[in-house]
């Protein structure tokens, strides 16, 4: 009977080897994205190949991302050796460098002769650095932008978009008025309200353009500001006093609700990023030729911020085909590539030498403006635990945005539940 | 059966053991290790310390937490229920003549076949705002004057959830509900039918009464695994929106995913314990049953 | 006899509710995944039928969807054969060998089959990516096994309890080894019990979701369930026709199975929750 016994489990160990083993030394990159992105990725990766002859499998990722960094914190808390490269949302890269899964890039951006000075500094200083090192590099950035439909302002006119959030009201409101009475589903200004991380990127810009948001002092974190409260009631007025956003903002306003809206001409002012301004130009959109970006309003006493998004490229400490990665990553950063995101995606490039091209700017020729709202862009808290404090804000923006709390309580409760996440991150 | 000997005893054991040490290694130790965990800061970017309770009493101050027990709770006293009640329906069906049983049959199984995963992605097209098959249905068979947000609305998530949920699980209490019918003799229908009750009555009589027991392992079975619900929130909801839909069992994934494995396993404790005790009483409840009968 | 009638007219309503009900899902997911565009259902006048939803599906290299499939077929099917296996050994021994706790065995395992994953999932995240297991067959196979076994018992000890222990005594005084017994003997006998054991083991392994959600990483392992789950498709902004088509393939093995076998899996699972 034992003999039997001996003779399954070596034939069970047997068929456990028939799982397929990892190609060692062949790089990895792993991202995600709408599927034309990843097309768009793997014909990049191809022309990679021809010009190097160093091979790249793609780990395809799904859109979300939370999704993407799950897919990347398994592999990385596993110490595997694959994905080689990936791209990382500006939200969570400070988890994974605070995590130490980064491999440090200054050596070989010496050695590559990588030109730092080519990308936004205040980006690379603030978001890819950790304890002074750089540990990743932007591949394309986003801000928040004010999209305004520049017919409508001409001809109730107005000559210039508005400079502050009481301009915008008063514009918003007679225009919204008159509209109605052809389209009465026309709105003033639509933003992304829904409990998820772009309502805090848009509370940011409202609160910061007041001279608030989110401030830390000796280890406390402050929201219960004047400016924050004065900002938070202003998001709560523009839905249920001014009534020139829709009732749904807090519920079911995401990017794409608020883009698909603007783009059937059913808004005046639209606050998104700016991936929206290719799929407004595009052949079947109402809007097309008819609008135009600026940066955002601001409160009267502040100045006009927008948040900072975007992806950026980092190579894993577990890698195994380094020298490798860093080729490609290198390829990724490289002017050429840059334009080429730019031209076919309507990206933002990482890199600041791109905002200046001619070709670029005949295709897309509000990157110029876009350039100054970028450099100045308010990056989100670098924390590593930054996630978490980002659902005590949604959660608690939201609800003040639904009337369930008043925007004093709704900011001193998510005051004292942040402070709680920090102590519990940062207590030695 | 009964020889002491000691080499009787070794062979019993020795069949056994492969079956006991699978488990002890595979589920038992990662349980122990997971509650050892909880009481430490395990978080990949802190470096590892003991901390004791810690992270429990960050668990009684945290709203997220007592919000994915109100939804875990809310959500097995929903959807249990209904999927007693379809399922008790269907078994009832089952149990009668009817032509191309085996055909109905393999209907009602399909749904608890397939994997909770790809049901989660079916029934995310269906509840999709624009063109999915639930707002088709409600415009056109007038439940509703518009189109339901589904996925985007707190109310239209959460019986988002528990419609998939019966529509995947009810299956499985027919089943077992469908043999707990068949064991009910015929001669005690035939009794009742002559002593002149109707079929109510017959039902509320003779049926229920012998169902009792099965009734309850059904009923025990399904509130256990409801209260580990993972996989259909994960797909369809993600959690969301805002939280509202986030089992226990998200919520201690979030935290696993944030890399903050200490406080995920502190969540992971907590729902066992309370499944933990749930099945303590399914057993002692199951004993009661089995006396019963 | 309006009562019969009344009756008849209830069951046939219900008949015909349980069939729609159960299947109407599926045939949307067929429906969209054979249509050109996810919207069909508000162009009801315009329905374009294509199969290049399947045909991307199938042959993008990059989506390893075949991969996936293979992988669950192979981790479903190893755990399955282990596992009834081993949970077979452990029926023979509760039902006929003296074995001192055996209830307690019993009760233990059956309180085991209550944990929820996610209480493992921590640590055993942790045990696996030590034993540099993590992305491989072994980190799900093992898991597998040992996650199915309480079931697998259960149902074993109720088919191999009513054999009657007489078989055993006359291949005893045969001169037969117990391991013999229960090869010859019981396993023959218990043979349709088995199968159903093995089907539903098989079942479950393929449509598990967490473990393989947390313990792999890409094709080299993924299985189905999460390759569907995290599936964006292919082309197009939200490009239903193509998950459709992937779930369609999918849920192919588990459906076919089902279907053949429903008497099977029904007697299983029946013996499974009723013993307990």
């Amino acid at each position: 009977m034992f003999r039997k016994i001996f003779i399954l489990i070596i034939s069970f160990l047997m068929v456990l080897f028939v799982s397929c083993k990892e190609k060692r030394g062949v790089v990895t990159f792993a991202v995600g994205g709408a599927p034309n992105e990843i097309e768009f990725w793997e014909t990049l990766v191809k022309e990679f190949t021809r010009q190097t002859g160093i091979k790249v499998n793609i780990l395809r990722q799904p859109t979300d991302t939370d999704q993407r960094r799950q897919g990347l914190v398994i592999s990385l808390k596993a110490k595997k050796a694959d994905p080689d490269v990936f791209l990382m949302d500006v939200a969570w890269i400070a988890q994974f460098s605070a995590s130490e899964w980064l491999e440090p890039l200054d050596d070989y951006i010496k050695k590559e002769k990588i030109n730092l000075d080519a990308f936004f500094n205040k980006v690379v200083n603030l978001v890819d650095r950790y304890k002074g090192k750089v540990i990743a590099l932007p591949v394309y950035i986003d801000a928040g932008v004010l999209y305004y439909r520049k017919d409508l302002l001409r001809k109730y006119g107005y000559s210039e978009p508005p400079e502050t959030w009481g301009e915008l009201v008063n514009c918003a409101l007679k225009i919204q008025k008159s509209m109605r009475k052809t389209n009465p589903n026309f709105y003033g200004f639509l933003w992304q309200g829904a409990q998820y991380e772009g309502l805090v990127c848009n509370w940011l810009e409202f609160a910061a353009s007041n001279g608030g948001g989110i401030i830390f002092k000796d280890g406390k974190i402050g929201l219960n500001l004047p400016s924050n409260i004065e900002a938070l009631q202003f998001m709560y007025d523009l839905i249920h006093t001014y009534k020139i956003s829709p009732p749904n903002t807090f519920t079911e306003m995401k990017e794409e609700e608020v883009r698909m809206s603007f783009q059937k001409g059913d808004a005046l002012f639209e606050r998104n990023w700016p991936y929206a301004w290719a799929l407004h130009q595009s052949e079947d959109s109402y809007i097309k030729g008819k609008v135009d970006i600026a940066p955002l309003p601001h409160f009267a006493s502040g100045k006009s911020v927008s948040t900072l998004g975007g992806w950026h490229i980092g190579i894993s400490k577990y890698s195994d085909a380094k020298s490798k990665a860093i080729k490609f990553l290198k390829f990724v950063i490289s002017y050429g590539t840059q334009k080429k995101l730019a031209l076919k995606l309507g990206w933002n490039p990482g890199r600041k030498d791109v905002y200046t091209d001619q070709e670029v700017l005949k295709k897309m020729p509000h990157l110029a403006k876009l350039k100054d709202v970028f450099e100045n862009a308010l990056p989100r808290p670098n924390l590593p635990y930054y996630t978490q404090i980002s659902e005590v804000l949604q959660h608690y923006i939201n609800a003040a945005l639904a009337g369930k709390l008043t925007p004093e309580d709704a900011l001193s409760q998510a005051e004292k539940e942040a402070q709680d996440v920090i102590e519990r991150y940062e207590r030695k | 059966m009964g020889y002491r000997t000691f080499s009787e005893l070794k062979e019993s054991y020795a069949f056994i053991l492969p079956l006991i040490i699978f488990i002890l290694t595979f589920i038992l130790l990662p349980v122990l290790g997971t509650f050892i965990n909880s009481f430490f800061r395990d978080i990949s970017f802190l470096q590892r310390k003991f901390i004791m309770f810690e992270n429990y009493k960050q668990l009684f101050n945290d709203s997220g937490f007592w919000e994915a027990i109100r939804f875990t709770i809310l959500f097995i006293v929903v959807s249990v229920p209904l999927e007693i009640i379809l399922g008790l329906i269907f078994a009832l069906i089952l149990n009668q003549a009817i032509p191309f049983r085996g055909f109905l049959r393999a209907c009602v199984l399909l749904p608890w076949a397939i994997p909770s995963a790809i049901s989660g992605r079916l029934w995310e097209l269906i509840y999709n705002y624009n063109y999915g098959l639930a707002n088709f249905l409600c415009i056109k068979l007038g439940i509703s004057t518009g189109p339901i947000n589904w996925l985007g609305s707190s109310l239209g998530a959460f019986f988002g959830v528990v419609i998939a949920d019966v529509w995947k699980t009810t299956p499985f209490v027919t089943i077992i509900l469908l043999a707990g019918l068949s064991a009910i003799p015929m001669d005690l229908h035939l009794q009742a039918k002559v002593d002149g009750a109707n079929f109510l009555q017959r039902f509320y009589k003779v049926t229920m009464p012998l169902l009792k027991p099965v009734l309850i392992v059904a009923l025990l079975f399904r509130t256990i695994d409801a209260l580990r619900i993972f996989d259909l929130v994960y797909v369809l909801t993600h959690g969301g929106p805002g939280g509202v839909t986030t089992s226990l069992s998200l919520y201690s994934y979030k935290y696993f995913l944030a890399g903050d494995f200490g406080y995920g396993s502190a969540v992971s404790v907590m729902l066992f314990v309370i499944a933990f005790t749930l099945s303590l009483i399914y057993i002692k409840l199951g004993r009661f049953a089995e006396l019963g009968t | 006899m309006i009562e019969e009638r009344f009756k008849s007219i209830l069951i046939w309503i219900g008949y015909v509710f349980m069939v729609v009900f159960c299947l109407m899902p599926f045939l949307y997911m067929m429906l969209i995944s054979v249509s050109s565009s996810p919207d069909f259902l508000t162009k009801l006048d315009n329905i374009e039928f294509t199969f290049k939803n399947y045909y991307s599906v199938l042959t993008s290299k990059s989506l390893h969807f075949i991969d996936y499939l293979r992988n669950s077929i192979i981790v479903s099917g190893v755990s399955a054969f282990f596992c009834v296996i081993i949970a077979g050994l452990g029926a023979y021994s509760i039902t006929r060998l003296a074995l001192p706790g055996k209830m307690l065995i019993l009760f233990f395992v059956l309180a085991v089959s209550m944990f929820p994953q996610i209480s493992l999932i921590g640590y055993l995240f942790k045990f696996m990516s030590t034993l540099g297991w993590i992305n491989t067959y072994h980190a799900l196979i093992f898991p597998y096994i040992a996650w199915i076994l309480p079931l697998s018992l259960w149902i074993l000890v109720s088919y191999f309890a009513q054999i009657p222990k007489d078989l055993d005594k006359a291949a005893l005084i045969d001169g037969c080894t117990r391991w013999q017994i229960l090869r010859k003997v019981i396993f023959p006998v218990a043979a349709p019990g088995i199968f159903s054991v093995s089907l539903l083991a098989f079942i479950f392994a393929f449509n598990e979701f967490m473990f393989a959600l947390m313990l792999t990483i890409d094709y080299h392992s993924r299985t189905i369930p999460v390759g569907i789950a995290l599936f964006q498709g292919l082309h197009g902004e939200i490009p239903w026709g193509n998950i459709m088509a992937g779930a369609t393939i999918a849920v192919i093995p588990v459906v076919l199975l089902t279907i053949i076998f429903q008497r099977n899996i029904m007697q299983g699972l029946t013996r499974g929750a009723i013993k307990g």
